[in-house]
């Protein structure tokens, strides 16, 4: 590597720009494009999971002052005289499906308790169960929305 | 002469022979080195042994015992693959059928199960063995980092593998887990998202935990007990008390003049066995060394062999998604973690175990006591060795409390008595 003895040191040389542009950079960025691809694929687009948004029934299917515990979709419908809710089943600690007890609901995974209103008496659960939207379709169902949460006082109203 | 040893040495004198085996069964001194030196299996071993290395009372033999009980696993896993198909419709069915149709498929599943709770154990076992002798210290301090990898890897090995029987156990164990990991700060919920491949439990989940048991994890963890083993002999074998007469002192590469050209052998550590060593601490590895370890790969396959045939791995009812059994308990190995999770899922799930891991990756580094190394529990250690045993004695309360003492609902029960029986409040 002779280069001329005019070439001033401090220089950056034509191949060692080329060194760290194509060779460094490109590789680098080889490297990173690829790993982000290979997550980006792992990332799925389509999920084959039960729907978010189901119809519940007809309303009258709900006596009054019942709780009812709809297995495929994992929430309760709760009614209170003209009123209906729709409360979800799903533990906000670690995912397991609460029970139904006397008063308010039990996590049997790790004892977290909830009130009828879904908010924690105790245990370790960070945060209440999650209410969701309730309306009525135009053939009169329930139409339950697990997409929109609602606050615990937040009523359909028939 | 036995006939079997004359019939193998007739066989190693054919021209056959000689050109897969070149070395037949050793008959000097020079054949006993040129045998570990000429085969690919035994080259990975060193021809000659420092006795000390051979002491069961030193090593206990944790880190051979981990990897007969990996290699039961792969071959095991592998035999059970020709069977497994990783789909929600079908994988408890075929439970049912390795069970009670394949034969001998109860006997290799169960093998497979209790290997893999061996290994959690043993791995266990032999973290302690290493701390308690000192032998994480220079130069093996990278070596202990690669253990706590393995750790991790056997781990997630032991977590994937417990959904694939997709009942009730796999089911609420795994959701119970990757909820954990859904409360690290910030990726937490994107990486729960990736690892089930979509919010629930289901035929994704499924097929990424089965790719992952059956070929990214056991690659991995193939690929660094490789490297655990090579490190070994690169840092000169087990770690051993300094001997009068020893070249304690390191030669380090960069040490050595630069303007000359070196021979292979010339460039090599100087903490190798053989370097400034006193020839009668070293003795050959065939047989000594090779003997041990196939008396002691006997023993590991009796023993597994024992509980697979006496006592059966659980398979639960098919997995429910409505019903959690009453308590979901996740694997023994991960009930002290349950248990600190029953207090706070970000500080039980995230939090301590994210620092432990962190402490013990840094420990060799943060440690720079030089005494005490190779022998257990020296006087010099007692700091260390205390707080070692500290934490080792919380985590195992806190695994005997959650296996034991948490009944339905997560309340306390006594062993002794058994739980009232749960009625299903809906």
């Amino acid at each position: 590597m002779n280069h001329s003895p005019s070439e001033n040191k401090s220089e950056v040389s034509r191949r060692s720009f080329f060194q760290l542009t194509l060779g460094w950079l490109a590789s680098t960025f080889a490297v990173a494009a690829s790993a982000a691809g290979a997550v980006r694929f792992l990332v799925p687009n389509v999920l084959y999971e039960p729907s978010l948004r189901f119809k519940a029934g007809k309303p009258d299917d709900y006596p009054d002052g019942s709780v009812t515990f709809m297995e495929a979709e994992r929430v309760f419908l709760v009614r209170q005289g003209n009123t209906f809710r729709c409360l979800s089943a799903i533990c906000t600690h670690l995912g397991c499906t609460v029970n139904r007890a006397d008063h308010g609901y039990h996590c049997p995974c790790h004892g977290s308790v909830f009130d009828d209103q879904g908010a924690v008496k105790s245990g370790p659960a960070p945060r209440g169960l999650e209410w969701f939207q309730v309306t009525l379709s135009k053939d009169n169902r329930l139409l339950v929305d697990k997409n929109q949460r609602v606050a615990a006082d937040k009523y359909l109203i028939l | 002469m036995p006939l079997p040893k004359r019939i193998w040495q007739w066989f190693t004198r054919t021209r056959v022979g000689r050109s897969i085996f070149r070395i037949g069964l050793p008959e000097s001194n020079l054949e006993r080195s040129q045998v570990m030196v000429s085969s690919f299996l035994l080259h990975v071993q060193p021809a000659k042994v420092n006795r000390h290395s051979l002491r069961a009372s030193y090593s206990l033999g944790l880190g051979l015992i981990l990897l007969y009980l990996f290699l039961i696993l792969i071959v095991t896993g592998v035999l059970l693959m020709f069977y497994y198909v990783p789909s929600t419709e079908k994988a408890y069915d075929i439970m049912k059928d390795l069970q009670y149709v394949v034969s001998a498929g109860l006997v290799i599943r169960n093998m497979h199960r209790w290997a893999a709770h061996l290994m959690v154990l043993f791995v266990l076992l032999h973290m302690c063995r290493v701390f308690y002798t000192g032998a994480y210290k220079r130069p093996r301090e990278f070596n202990w980092v690669i253990g706590v990898g393995l750790f991790l890897l056997t781990l997630g090995l032991s977590f994937t593998g417990y959904l694939l029987p997709w009942d009730q156990l796999a089911f609420w164990a795994i959701t119970v887990g990757t909820n954990i990991a859904g409360y690290a700060p910030v990726i937490g919920p994107k990486l729960k998202y990736l690892l089930l491949g979509g919010n629930v439990v289901g035929q994704e989940a499924l097929t990424r935990f089965y790719a992952l048991h059956v070929i990214v994890l056991p690659t991995a963890a193939l690929f660094m007990v490789a490297i655990h083993l090579w490190r070994v002999r690169k840092d000169g074998g087990l770690s051993r008390p300094d001997e009068p007469g020893d070249i304690v002192q390191q030669i380090e590469l960069k040490q050595l003049p630069t303007n000359k050209t070196y021979g292979l052998m010339e460039l090599a550590r100087g903490t190798t066995p053989q370097v400034g060593k006193n020839p009668e601490d070293e003795v050959f590895a065939w047989p000594h060394l090779v003997f041990r370890e196939l008396l002691l790969f006997l023993l590991v396959m009796a023993v597994v062999l024992f509980l697979a045939i006496f006592w059966n791995a659980p398979l639960e009812e098919l997995a429910n998604p409505i019903h959690p059994p009453n308590p979901a308990k996740a694997p023994w190995y991960f009930l002290g973690l349950q248990e600190l999770v029953s207090y706070s899922a970000f500080w039980g799930g995230v939090v301590v175990p994210g620092l432990l891991v962190t402490a013990l990756m840094l420990l060799p580094y943060m440690d720079r006591q030089r005494k005490g190394v190779g022998r257990w529990f020296a006087r010099e250690r007692a700091v260390a060795n205390t707080i070692f045993s500290v934490c080792l004695v919380i985590a195992i309360a806190l695994t005997v409390i959650g296996t034991l003492f948490r009944g339905p609902n997560w309340g306390w029960v006594v062993p002794w008595k058994q739980p009232p029986a749960i009625t299903e409040g809906h």
